[in-house]
């Protein structure tokens, strides 16, 4: 118990900052990756769009930036507390992460989804494919709304 | 600033004048011609007929332009220089037959050497395979088409490498005592054999060797040696391979000619859009019945015309049940022109409403503004349409593009100042950088995203309900114009009672604290929820009053609630933009912070600077458009908009390459 109340709020903060970096960087290399692999089917049959399917692969990528803006600033509180973070807090920074922790790792593959079908519209519509890019930026919307519920509470965390 | 009045056109032309004037039409570039009325009906159908035009050919035309257009793409590429803008030609010149033959003769030659090309690629893989097929009988100095002597057999054929070759001769031997294998090569996977026997034991033979995975390969239609045939296909090979190159060159060598082609891409577009129209003409030995529409400050101009050519003509107003056929077209001034993007993109209005664009245009400047919210950001938005603008000249929709470009930018700036967002906050990094005990706040702001949220949502909410109350507005002006009154005073007055209501009971609460002022609140609030009832239930019979006062309420509540909160989006792009620009910021600084002010450190901060900041300007320019779009389409235009209009196509020169005067 003594050891918990010691040691554990540093290691439940680090945890949560873990969390937000890892699970939306998880999200994004899978959405990339689904992006990806439906993308280079296009470019192996025209390879003058792969500046287009470059720029539909790397939209889910922005979940895992996310993550690591979070991750950043929690680490930027922990590093500022020290050692004295009680078990309270280190909850406390826990709660803030889970938002882009979650809401990256899922939005990210839901993004990368709606990607892979947005490459479909750059083969047969090419001339409509932005389109398909509004259609990704839709599910970004999500993201960035977990980044700012991460990002309010942190801010709100004080030691 | 309007949706641009059209008037119905009926004209008949002598036949001789009729191509004369379809090109008159073509240069003026201001009627659309439908399809004749006249024709449906039986009177005139027996004496009307309808006129050809040439589509098929000018489109097959047309797609061979464009195909000799990739192709020289893709042999000969051009560095076309980005930002330059479309070369001007007179219009005769695109309906010049000789130009335009002769480009056609290019397109032809084109496609002939790349056919040829495409046949080379086919020959020259099918030799490959056939000297793959024959490299492991190099060695052999036996002609392939022997395939027998007086008394022997001989074949060849291919055993998989694992099978044991001692065994399989034993094998061989009891089955057959004369035949005999003889190895002529080997590979990774296989041995390539020779096997002599006596005609009649051939077939014991090959079945005792077929245990052991021999498989008999023959070469059919080939004479001499496999190294004969061998230095045949490849000497083949060669001349192909010169065969190739001197194509490829003819190409290149018409690279010169892209332009022309271009011209005829144009001009070919242009001859589809002619006998498109001219299908749509009907008429009798002598003369031709052409019906359309035109916009109606230009009658004058087009009267001079139809005189000229000794036409019979008249125009009218189209009458109401007509307006879903009229063609829309929107005339807007430089500011409001930008916004074209957004209700092209949407639907064009249906004729006879309202153009949403200068309704719509500072709304949606100013929610851009607010949510990208940052001058550096902003300057750049400006920088980007002045070049874009100053080098290309765009015509059409690039240049509404960059107008939009300009006044979004113009909006970031402003808002990046009243939030002191300069690339969010690198003047206060580097400042701090470069002195620790600075005590610098960092830019004047009026209010900051990130210390005043709650204000800014609030804001961005109130925003929401003043552009909102806007369409209403423009609802009730229209439905009061037609002669709705009823609706007009029941559906969106008795909504902005309650919003009268509504304030005056967050005044009382907020600031006044009266209980006069609290009665007052209450007795607004309940009169309009009691027109919006009595409003809902009017048209309604019996129970269906109350049916319909429950979904009115139920609809009001609910859609009002979701369209204001919606708005909180303005809040969520300003800020998070702010907080992940704010973030490379800190991380840029870190290792100057960690090691003082270098070269390596202040490279690093460069290069962390300029990546993070481009991937984020670009995600939120992206994001704060399409944010800004739902709002406009979703929320705003829903109070209001009537969309379904035909887009105005009138006949005129095509612009896809050049710019036609």
């Amino acid at each position: 118990m003594n050891f918990i109340e010691s040691f554990g709020g540093m290691a439940l903060a680090l945890l949560g900052a873990a969390l937000a970096a890892a699970l939306a960087c998880v999200g994004s290399a899978k959405g990339t990756g689904i992006a990806g692999e439906a993308g280079a089917g296009l470019v192996s049959e025209d390879p003058s769009k792969s500046g287009k399917v470059m720029i539909l692969q790397v939209i889910p990528g922005t979940q895992g930036l996310y993550g690591f803006v979070i991750f950043f600033l929690a680490y930027l509180k922990i590093s500022g507390a020290g050692t004295a973070i009680d078990v309270a807090h280190g909850l406390q920074i826990v709660s803030a992460c889970l938002p882009i922790a979650i809401g990256g790792l899922l939005s990210a593959i839901a993004q990368g989804k709606v990607a892979a079908a947005s490459v479909n519209i750059l083969a047969k519509k090419p001339d409509d494919w932005s389109k398909g890019m509004i259609m990704c930026i839709v599910v970004e919307f999500y993201a960035i709304l977990c980044l700012l519920a991460s990002f309010l509470m942190l801010n709100a965390i004080n030691f | 600033m309007a949706i641009v009045k059209m008037k119905k056109l009926r004209l008949m032309a002598v036949r001789s004048a009729r191509d004369e004037l379809l090109r008159e039409l073509l240069r003026r570039g201001c009627v659309e011609v439908s399809e004749p009325a006249e024709l449906q009906d039986e009177a005139f159908s027996s004496l009307l007929r309808r006129e050809n035009g040439e589509l098929m050919a000018a489109r097959s035309q047309q797609q061979a332009l464009q195909n000799a257009l990739s192709i020289l793409g893709r042999y000969a590429p051009a560095k076309s220089a980005l930002l330059s803008p479309k070369p001007e030609v007179a219009g005769e010149k695109l309906l010049d037959e000789e130009t335009f033959r002769l480009a056609l003769d290019t397109a032809e030659s084109l496609r002939e050497s790349s056919d040829r090309i495409r046949r080379i690629g086919a020959e020259e893989s099918r030799l490959r395979s056939t000297i793959e097929s024959l490299r492991p009988w190099a060695a052999l100095d036996l002609p392939l088409e022997c395939a027998e002597t007086r008394s022997c057999a001989v074949t060849l054929g291919a055993m998989p490498l694992r099978a044991d070759p001692a065994k399989a001769e034993e094998a061989l031997t009891a089955a057959a005592e004369e035949a005999e294998l003889f190895p002529v090569s080997a590979d990774k996977s296989q041995r390539y054999l020779l096997l002599l026997s006596r005609k009649e034991q051939t077939n014991d033979a090959l079945d005792a060797l077929r245990a052991f995975g021999f498989a008999p390969l023959a070469f059919a239609g080939m004479s001499g040696t496999a190294q004969e045939n061998i230095d045949r296909a490849e000497s083949e090979l060669r001349a192909l391979a010169e065969e190739k190159t001197a194509c490829e060159q003819a190409i290149v060598d018409r690279a010169g000619e892209r332009d022309a082609l271009k011209l005829a891409c144009d001009a070919a577009e242009t001859r589809i859009g002619l006998a498109e129209t001219e299908d749509r003409l009907c008429g009798t030995e002598s003369v031709v019945l052409l019906q359309g529409w035109m916009p109606a400050e230009r009658e004058n101009e087009l009267k001079e015309v139809f005189e000229r050519f000794g036409c019979a003509w008249e125009t009218e107003d189209p009458p109401e049940e007509e307006y879903p056929e009229v063609p829309v077209q929107l005339k807007n001034n430089k500011f409001t022109n930008a916004l074209n993007m957004v209700t092209n993109m949407y639907s064009l209005p249906a004729y006879g409403t309202v153009d949403p664009n200068p309704l719509m245009a500072p709304f949606f400047i100013l929610f851009f503004g607010l949510m990208m919210a940052d001058m550096g950001y902003g300057l750049i938005m400006i920088a980007a349409a002045i070049v874009a603008m100053a080098k290309m000249k765009p015509e059409g929709g690039s240049r509404v593009f960059c107008q939009l470009l300009l006044y979004g930018g113009i909006a970031t700036f402003a808002m990046g100042a009243l939030t002191g967002g300069f690339f969010s906050d690198i003047p206060y990094q580097i400042v701090h950088l470069l002195n620790p005990n600075s005590t610098w706040p960092g830019l004047w702001h009026l209010f900051s995203p990130e210390t005043d949220s709650t204000m800014v949502l609030y804001g961005s909410m109130v925003l929401g309900v003043l552009h909102l109350n806007t369409g209403m507005a423009v609802s009730f002006v229209q439905k009061w114009k037609a002669g709705n009154k009823g609706d007009a005073i029941f559906e969106e007055g008795s909504l902005w009672v309650i919003l009268v209501g509504a304030i005056l009971f967050a005044l009382d609460l907020l600031l006044v604290h009266s209980q006069v002022l609290h009665v007052i609140a209450l007795a607004v609030l309940i009169l309009g929820a009691a027109a919006l009832l009595f409003g809902a239930g009017r048209h309604a019979k019996g129970f269906g009053k109350v049916t319909a006062a429950f979904g009115c309420i139920y609809n009001t509540a609910t859609g009002w609630f979701g369209d204001v909160l919606s708005y909180s989006r303005i809040m969520a792009l300003m800020l998070a933009g702010g907080v992940v620009g704010k973030v490379f910021n800190t991380v840029a600084v870190m290792p100057a912070q960690n090691s003082g002010v270098n070269v390596f450190t202040v490279l690093a901060f460069l290069i962390i600077f300029l990546l993070g900041h481009a991937m984020n300007f670009a995600l939120n320019l992206l994001g704060c458009y399409v944010h800004d779009l739902r709002l406009q389409c979703l929320e705003f235009f829903g109070k209001f908009y009537v969309d379904g209009g035909k887009p105005f196509r009138p006949l005129r020169y095509s612009g896809n390459y050049v710019k036609a005067k």
